[in-house]
């Protein structure tokens, strides 16, 4: 495109200063004029100067295409040989390139899954944690509930004598009613013995009465008598009087012990009812905080069952993320292998063609690599499998 | 203490060993290792890979045996590796057990108090 703008600059140029020569001889390049002698023929030197380039250019074109024509013809005469080996070259140039991208897929992936597995280590190390946290809690609760226990053990069994005290009660009741009615007896038993002594005493007042009526009979004589009946006299009053009093004393007494007895006759029966129930409340109580200690010492005993063995199956996890570094190893045995086959295959190119007998080297060369890689993957055999029994030799192996 | 050149197999280990209550160390290749063994607190056992960087498992074994102190202790190899000829390598180096990857938690605590007893 450029050529082909100068060329018609060229030839312009030089169809301007022909115009200007015949037309214009007055104008300018005068020096030239001078020096050449003749107006009008600067102009005309200057167009055959331009035509000169323009030819000369023409010229060099043609070179350059005459050229081209004759590359063909030596691209054709290349031998068959050096075709194939630049078509292989090519072929391995991609192969490698391919490779590559492969080669830093691979070690993307294992960066990945490196990059996985710490991540579910971490997540598994932050659930045991919480795991660990609840079965300290547990065995927090559960010392806490055994001293609870303890203590409301100590309390039922403070309640249970209470119980056994109560239902003992109407028995002790009716025992002390029974004292109280023989005491009423005994008061009865001395109302009587009062009566005789009122009753002897009466017999004494009159037996001083009598007394008195002979003492005067016998005139002076009986004074000293009558001095005797009245002083009986007086003392058969006086028991009499006392007879009375205790008499008194002992109805009054009486009537205490009988009101007393009929009142707690009364209440006696309702609270004995009570009491009763009591008891049976009491050991109802006891029975139903043992159920309920078995209940949650069940509870405990499954909760922390199921916490151990959510443990366990932790710590299983964290050995089965070992696959991963299991795998990262295979995928490093490939790529070293693949690696060895490449430069295999980069050599093998470069002794195309030139040495027969190096080239009969290469099919035992291959086949070494191949062999290296087997033997390799054989030692490994058994990390290979997810089963544990798939394996001939002993996973763990004390010596 | 544990040996290993994978960032997983370290955390794992460590994290499978420190849920059954053990202090543990760790090395990323034999070489540290040794260094550890030379300058650090003595450990009660080593676990070690077999394929690593700078100095494999092997080449370790043999001189941690020979380093003063250490030539009782417990190590045990764990790796991807099989082969009873790689086996009967370490055992003549003074290797206690061969452990081939992965090992669950249940199974490493169980051998590790077999070769530790009261552990």
């Amino acid at each position: 495109m450029s050529m082909l703008k100068s060329s018609r600059w060229l030839v312009g140029g030089a169809l301007l200063a022909l115009v200007l020569g015949r037309f214009l001889p007055e104008a300018s390049l005068s020096f030239v004029d001078v020096f050449l002698g003749r107006p009008g023929d600067a102009w005309l030197l200057l167009a055959v100067a331009l035509l000169g380039g323009w030819l000369w250019q023409q010229s060099q074109s043609k070179s350059r295409h005459s050229l081209a024509p004759q590359d063909g013809p030596t691209q054709r005469q290349q031998p068959a040989a050096a075709q194939q080996r630049a078509l292989v070259e090519t072929l391995l140039s991609t192969h490698l390139s391919l490779e590559q991208v492969i080669d830093r897929k691979l070690l993307e992936v294992v960066a990945d899954t490196e990059g996985s597995a710490t991540s579910i280590i971490q997540e598994v190390r932050a659930l045991y944690d919480s795991s660990h946290k609840l079965v300290a809690y547990l065995d927090s609760s559960g010392l806490r509930g055994s001293t609870m226990e303890n203590d409301i053990s100590d309390c039922v069994a403070f309640l249970l004598d209470l119980g056994k005290f109560v239902h003992q009660l109407p028995d002790k009741m009716k025992r002390d009613m029974e004292s109280v009615q023989s005491v009423v007896k005994e008061i009865n038993d001395l109302s009587e013995l009062v009566s005789s002594v009122q009753a002897i005493a009466m017999q004494s007042h009159l037996l001083a009465i009598n007394a008195a009526i002979e003492g005067s009979h016998a005139g002076p004589a009986g004074a000293a008598f009558r001095v005797v009946a009245t002083e009986m006299r007086t003392l058969a009053s006086n028991s009499s009087d006392v007879a009375s009093r205790i008499n008194v004393g002992l109805a009054r007494a009486r009537n205490v012990v009988a009101n007393t007895m009929a009142d707690s006759m009364s209440e006696s029966s309702e609270q004995l009812q009570t009491v009763s129930a009591a008891g049976d409340s009491i050991l109802r109580l006891q029975e139903n905080f043992e159920d309920m200690r078995q209940f949650y010492k069940i509870r405990f005993s499954v909760i922390t069952k199921y916490n151990e063995d959510l443990l366990q199956e932790i710590a299983e996890v964290l050995g089965h993320i070992q696959y991963q570094d299991v795998v990262s190893q295979c995928i490093q045995r490939i790529r070293v292998a693949t690696a060895q086959r490449n430069a295999f295959f980069e050599n093998a190119v470069q002794q195309y063609g030139q040495d027969d007998a190096e080239l009969a080297q290469l099919p035992p060369q291959l086949l070494a690599i191949l062999n290296k890689f087997v033997s390799e993957e054989d030692k490994h055999l058994h990390s290979a499998r997810h089963d544990d029994d798939a394996g001939s030799e002993q996973k763990i192996e004390l010596f | 203490m544990i040996v290993d050149d994978s960032t997983t197999m370290l955390m794992s280990l460590r994290n499978s060993l420190e849920i059954a209550n053990f202090t543990v160390l760790s090395a990323s290749d034999g070489l540290i290792a040794l260094g550890k063994l030379n300058t650090g607190p003595k450990p009660d056992l080593i676990i070690t890979d077999i394929n690593m960087p700078n100095m494999g498992g092997i080449e370790f074994i043999g001189k941690a045996r020979a380093l003063p102190g250490f030539r009782f202790m417990p190590i045990l190899v764990l790796t991807t590796e099989s082969q009873q000829s790689s086996r009967d390598e370490a055992k003549k180096l003074g290797a206690t057990g061969w452990l081939v990857k992965p090992v669950g938690g249940a199974d490493l605590i169980k051998v590790i108090k077999q070769v530790l007893p009261g552990a």
